[in-house]
């Protein structure tokens, strides 16, 4: 069997016979997981941070695309460059820091410098190196990641040029990230000091799909449900956001090109706070001028996945999440408290408390779900064909007319709606056509042929 | 006067010793209810990220912790969620193993004793057939209330902060 056909198989995607499967393999081959690595981690755009991370010259950040390690720098002049983290003379890690603020990086083994703009500025002995001519004249600076853009202070990188501007593939997922940074009254987003990381031992896109998936609420985080209901009967959780009568409730997602989708509810009366509602007035302030209907939005659940690797989570606090894999079987996540720039003290420290409750592997429901990815690998295993883990909301088509998508002025490549407890898996499906787009471009491509 | 002296500083050190040795016992016992009680209801408890390679987050209202919890029922709820047996974390429980080491004890104002040790904790996941291990610093704060001691602020620092899947107060 030939890798297309291989690939092809791994995705039966067919929604006009009522199908839409994803094979077991896919989640459990080694062969596979290196392949996304190279074809969709490093060959696509990847968020690597916020603007407001390295605000001032000389900052500097590392992270990784993949497998590849990462190095962002705020020039002299104030410009944001990324590059990769690896010295020109014998490949060492530059900055083995993970923030700072340096004007220079000097690699340890050998002693060649970097200003902060990556431009080489010491070989050391060069003189006395007896180097070919060609050595002088050879462009020797830190390699810049084939594209680099910036969206609302979201830093995406790609290493590989073959990839759309940044705003075209974000779409009108970039709506979504404009409710959470248009909460600032600045405009701006910023992380809350102190990140998690934290592993689990499961596939990657166990974690893709859990992001978009409402289904499992409250089965999942049952126990999270009864203390939020606990709260609610000792009236320990604060003012909660309502939805105005007239509102339908139900459950329903956008999806757009790329992979990126978003899932979202209307509640009646949500079950947990949020910072916004805690400051009356700067709520009002914020209505004047964004408007009641994004403020409407703005109030609901919304996760967002940008594909392969970005999660926004806007509830009773918000956070945003990466991740890479480890291993076919392990991943590593990174989160942080996403914040508007320039809120009251009081909502910042309820979105601290919010977002600890929830989050990581010490909150009360990120913990449940990391140990049930394990269960899923687990699984996975079984030799027991298709799962039925891809079909709720199959029935109706791709586009559910329900109005949203307009209230909002986006155009969803596919929307879905229906009552509470729909729980669409739909909006799964544009990560996996995405995914087997970029395998099969590569194999397409005929590097593997 | 020495020797007086000495002498407050090793009752202050045993009395320390005892309520963490028993604060340990009780976690890895699971006898949660009796751990809860060793707090006072006001107690703080909090496990503060990492800002960076050196240094742990200062100021939880400005600063991401792991855990910040500022009375004893806030610890309640996470022992209903383990009992409530709802909780895919807790089935099965890992089985725990706190060593503590490294005690020192010395007296902070009104009374309260201010001891600070060294902690590790062995987690082994009978269902993964997996075990790691945290370790890190403890700083409690101890209040005599009622003839007892009891703990009214425990600082515990986690030195090894990429945590494998799941981190609540019984494995740190």
């Amino acid at each position: 069997m030939s890798v297309h056909a291989s690939i092809n198989d791994l995705v039966d995607d067919r929604p006009g016979d009522q199908a839409f499967h994803v094979a077991r393999r896919a989640f459990t081959d080694p062969a596979i997981l290196d392949l996304e690595l190279s074809h969709i981690f490093e060959s696509t755009w990847s968020f690597v941070g916020l603007t407001t991370q390295i605000p001032k010259p000389h900052d500097y950040i590392t992270t990784f695309i993949g497998r590849q390690p990462i190095l962002l720098m705020r020039d002299g002049q104030g410009h944001v460059g990324c590059f990769l983290n690896t010295c020109r003379h014998r490949a060492t890690i530059v900055c083995p820091f993970k923030r700072g603020r340096q004007k220079f990086h000097v690699c340890r083994y050998h002693g060649w410098a970097y200003d902060s703009a990556g431009k080489n500025t010491i070989v050391t002995e060069m003189d006395d190196g007896q180097y070919p001519p060609s050595f002088k004249d050879a462009d020797r600076n830190l390699l810049r990641v084939a594209r680099f853009e910036n969206y609302r202070g979201l830093l995406f990188a790609s290493l590989s040029a073959d990839v759309p501007p940044l705003s075209d593939y974000l779409g009108d997922a970039k709506a979504f990230i404009d409710l959470v940074a248009d909460q600032s009254p600045v405009g701006e987003l910023e992380f809350v000091p102190g990140e998690i990381t934290y592993t689990f031992d499961a596939n990657w896109k166990l974690q893709f799909e859990n992001g978009l998936d409402y289904y499992h609420f409250n089965s999942t985080h049952a126990s999270y449900v009864d203390i939020l209901n606990q709260r609610a009967k000792s009236g320990t959780s604060g003012p909660l956001p309502q939805e105005a009568p007239d509102e339908m409730e139900g459950q329903g997602s956008f999806s757009f090109d790329h992979g990126h989708a978003v899932n979202w509810s209307i509640k009646r009366q949500s079950r947990y706070g949020r910072p916004l509602v805690i400051d009356p007035a700067y709520l009002a302030e914020l209505k004047a001028r964004v408007g009641e209907t994004r403020i409407k939005w703005m109030l609901r659940q919304r996760n967002l996945t940008i594909f392969p690797n970005l999660q926004i989570i806007d509830i009773s606090s918000a956070q945003l999440r990466t991740w890479r894999p480890l291993a076919v079987d392990k991943t590593e996540m990174t989160s942080h408290c996403l914040a508007p720039v320039g809120e009251s003290a009081e909502a910042r420290r309820v979105r601290i408390r919010n977002y600890e409750d929830f989050f990581n592997p010490s909150g009360l429901a990120t913990s449940d779900d990391n140990v049930m990815y394990e269960f899923c690998q687990t699984g996975y295993e079984a030799q027991a064909g298709n799962t039925f883990g891809h079909l709720r909301g199959l029935a109706n088509g791709p586009i559910s007319p329900s109005g949203h998508a307009q209230e909002l002025g986006i155009s969803p490549v596919e929307s879905a709606f229906g009552k509470p407890a729909f729980g669409g898996e739909t909006n799964f499906h544009p990560g996996y056509r995405e995914w087997r787009r970029l395998l099969q471009r590569h194999v397409d491509g005929g590097a593997d042929a | 006067m020495l020797e007086r002296m000495s002498s407050d500083l090793s009752q202050r050190k045993q009395a320390a010793e005892a309520i963490l040795f028993l604060e340990a016992r009780y976690l890895d016992d699971k006898e949660w209810d009796s751990w809860a009680g060793l707090y006072e209801p006001d107690a703080e408890y909090w496990a503060p990220s990492w800002l960076d390679e050196y240094d742990t987050a200062d100021d939880p209202n400005t600063q991401v912790s792991f855990i910040y919890h500022n009375s004893r029922s806030q610890l309640q709820e996470r022992i209903s969620r383990i009992q409530s047996r709802k909780s895919i974390t807790a089935l099965p429980l890992p089985r725990t193993l706190h060593v503590i080491s490294n005690i020192t004890a010395s007296e902070g104002e009104n009374d309260l004793i201010v001891a600070r040790s060294n902690w590790t904790t062995h987690v082994f996941d009978p269902r993964a057939q997996k075990q790691h291990l945290h370790f890190g610093t403890y700083e409690h704060v101890l209040k005599p209330s009622d003839g007892q001691l009891r703990i009214a602020r425990k600082k515990i620092v986690i030195m090894n902060d990429r945590i494998p899947s799941v981190l609540d107060f019984y494995s740190i």
